[in-house]
């Protein structure tokens, strides 16, 4: 079953996402989105706090609320696009 | 006044010295002012500025200079100003408007006001006449400027004709004379005019000329008649006079000269014009050439004073030339006589010769109409002939023609009657034949009903094969699809359906309305459908509560709530996505493969949008099935 399965998906899956995995695709993108931001903020307090503030531990928190609070907006914006999207095209 | 002073004083000199001296020497300096005056009468009237240096010297030592300059530049001033005082009051009394007047002027006007008036109407006088005459002058040029000045100046047509007389005048002196003789001559033209011209009689004509030729002679005559009378009438008196009062008149008027001899010639004078007693004589040109030089010689001997010498010789004179004037009237009677004899002579001849060739005419005539009669018949003649001979040739011509056609007739007649003839032939035979192979012909009917039954037949055969092909091609499509565990393109089997059903109208749309996606990679079966469902399902569980407008908060809160929901069991009723799913999954299950599309159709939203590809899947099963359906009623 997988592999027979697996043959057709590929060619659809490069071409166009499935309609069933559409959201989760984006859940997976604003996932990978906020880690990669969160670990760059995390990353420059953690060098902000080295060179600046004698090595305290807030500007490494708040870098990686920043990089979490920008992923978390894109993705909310990412998934309200979706939707008018939705609504603009049965329309 | 201060500036008058200080040039006063420059005049005379810069030196302020001057003034100081001007007191002791009054009548130097008062010259010396009159001088700079002078100097400065252009600029203005500097006379009367300079006066007051006068005034000042007459109250201090000279006296009688300055006085007497002061008296006469005061009388100078005065004498016009008197006068306007009482002018001015009488014009004010009359008309208050005549107050500035100045007096001088009033004075010059009188003086001058007949003379302006003269001069204006002399220059305009002048000027007309110049205008005038130049006017008349360029219309002689110009005819554009002749016709204004003769349509708009008074007298100006007149003036311009008079010029143009002038020069014609000028040009043609003769033209008037010979203007004035014309006339007389047409008016002599008129007179012959109507007797004159040619015409065609012979005897007439003679008669015409001759009385022409006498009229002309008789108006001679009496042209030179009228001519001689005074010439000849007045000298015949005195002639006669001559010789009877001679001695008394040569006596009365010569008597200053001479007394006894000076009587003749004193006589001669009026006598010498008497000589042209030739009356008569006056016809002949040469009698008249002599009367004129004898009267030439008379006047000649008058004038000498010599008649008592050359009068015997110039009676004798007389005598002869009125004996030659008889001479030649005798001449001239006896010439006429003679004429008119001849003439009678020729008239007769002519009359005889006129007869004669009327008659040659006549004669010839006579001839030429016997001529031409015989030509006119011989004419007649030949043409009659000629027309005989057409005649003939075009009866010849008309037979032919009708024998031709009458023969064509004859044929024609021939080739129908062979016409008839054979299809008489033809009937007759045919009914014989007829009557023998009409059974043959029912025997050929009954043959070809047979062939048709049997291909009626051979027809139902071929659809019965047909049906059969068709619906071998149906099974195999339907086995392709249902045998295969996963979805397989089924292209080959729907050409072979095609190729078969190739004339069906029916079958071709339905096959028609297949997705090409769907035969090109194959439709997925039920099992497959129902396994796709339950995935599909748990997504669209998962976006089941999400609100219109969702953010990140709304997803991740209706993924954790579907996980608590509860689940419908059966044909669960409400429009919710969880009760519309738990339908479609127990039509699925139950086979119903339409009805749970439908269901699916009604989702709304993130659920709708995630069970598209489902939805296409199910409509692309569903579309092959009525296609196949289609074609299988069509083969059974």
């Amino acid at each position: 079953m997988s592999d027979t399965t697996s043959v057709p998906r590929p060619s659809s899956a490069v071409s166009r996402p499935v309609s069933e995995a559409l959201l989760n695709e984006k859940w997976d993108r604003c996932l990978s989105n906020m880690l990669i931001k969160s670990t760059l903020g995390l990353g420059f307090g953690v060098v902000f706090s080295v060179l600046l503030f004698k090595r305290r531990a807030w500007p490494a928190f708040v870098g990686v609320g920043f990089g979490a609070g920008r992923a978390y907006e894109e993705c909310n914006w990412s998934l309200k696009q979706a939707s008018r999207d939705l609504k603009r095209t049965p329309a | 006044m201060l500036r008058s002073s200080l040039r006063s004083v420059r005049a005379v000199g810069n030196a302020p010295i001057a003034s100081a001296v001007s007191r002791q020497w009054q009548p130097a300096i008062t010259s010396f002012v009159r001088v700079a005056g002078r100097r400065f009468y252009a600029d203005e009237k500097r006379i009367d500025d300079s006066k007051l240096p006068k005034s000042e010297t007459t109250t201090s030592v000279a006296s009688e200079l300055p006085s007497l300059k002061t008296e006469s530049q005061v009388a100078s001033k005065d004498v016009p100003l008197t006068p306007p005082e009482p002018e001015a009051i009488a014009s004010s009394a009359a008309t208050g408007a005549k107050l500035p007047t100045p007096p001088p002027t009033p004075v010059k006007k009188k003086k001058g006001f007949f003379r302006r008036l003269r001069n204006l109407v002399l220059t305009l006088m002048i000027l007309g006449t110049v205008t005038f005459g130049g006017g008349v002058a360029y219309s002689r040029i110009s005819d554009n400027f002749h016709d204004f000045f003769t349509e708009y100046v008074p007298f100006g047509e007149q003036a311009v004709l008079y010029f143009e007389e002038l020069d014609l005048k000028k040009r043609y002196p003769r033209s008037l004379s010979g203007s004035s003789s014309r006339p007389k001559d047409t008016g002599a033209e008129v007179k012959i005019a109507p007797q004159s011209g040619a015409s065609w009689r012979v005897a007439d004509s003679g008669e015409r000329t001759s009385s022409a030729v006498g009229k002309s002679s008789s108006k001679k005559e009496t042209k030179s008649k009228g001519e001689s009378k005074p010439v000849s009438e007045a000298p015949a008196k005195p002639a006669e006079k001559i010789i009877e009062s001679a001695p008394t008149k040569q006596t009365t008027s010569v008597g200053s000269y001479k007394a006894p001899e000076v009587d003749e010639p004193s006589r001669f004078p009026p006598a010498s014009p008497i000589d042209p007693l030739t009356v008569k004589d006056a016809e002949d040109p040469v009698v008249q050439d002599l009367v004129k030089m004898l009267n030439d010689i008379i006047t000649v001997v008058n004038a000498d004073n010599a008649d008592d010498r050359f009068s015997s010789t110039i009676g004798k004179a007389k005598n002869e030339l009125n004996k030659i004037g008889s001479k030649i009237r005798a001449l001239k009677t006896q010439a006429e006589e003679e004429a008119a004899s001849q003439v009678a002579s020729r008239v007769n001849e002519f009359d005889s010769a006129a007869n004669e060739l009327v008659s040659r005419v006549e004669k010839a005539l006579i001839a030429q109409e016997s001529a031409w009669r015989e030509e006119f018949e011989a004419e007649i003649k030949r043409l009659h002939e000629t027309y005989n001979s057409r005649i003939q040739t075009e009866m010849e011509r008309e037979k032919l023609v009708h024998e031709q056609k009458l023969t064509n007739k004859l044929l024609e007649q021939a080739v129908q009657l062979k016409r008839q003839f054979q299809s008489e032939i033809k009937n007759s035979v045919e009914a014989e034949r007829q009557g023998r192979l009409g059974r043959l012909d029912q025997l050929s009917g009954a043959i070809k009903e047979l062939e048709q039954l049997t291909t009626g037949w051979n027809d139902v055969v071929d659809m019965n094969l047909k049906t059969q092909q068709l619906h071998v091609a149906v099974e195999a499509v339907r086995a392709s699809l249902e045998d295969t565990e996963h979805p397989r393109p089924f292209v080959r089997e729907l050409v072979a359906l095609r190729s078969i059903a190739s004339d069906d109208d029916v079958v071709n749309a339905a096959i028609a309305s297949i997705n090409p996606t769907a035969y090109q990679r194959g439709i997925s079966n039920p099992s497959q459908l129902i396994d796709r469902f339950r995935r599909v399902a748990s997504e669209v569980r998962k976006a089941s509560l999400l609100p219109e407008d969702a953010g990140v908060a709304s997803h991740a809160s209706s993924w954790v709530l579907s996980k608590v929901m509860f689940k419908k069991q059966g044909l669960a009723a409400g429009d919710d996505v969880e009760s519309i799913l738990t339908r479609t999954q127990t039509y699925l299950e139950e086979g119903d493969l339409d009805s749970a599309a439908r269901e699916m159709n009604g989702l709304q939203g993130w659920a709708k949008t995630l069970s598209k590809d489902w939805l296409g899947e199910v409509r692309k099963v569903l579309e092959v099935q009525q296609a196949l359906d289609v074609s299988c009623t069509l083969s059974i």
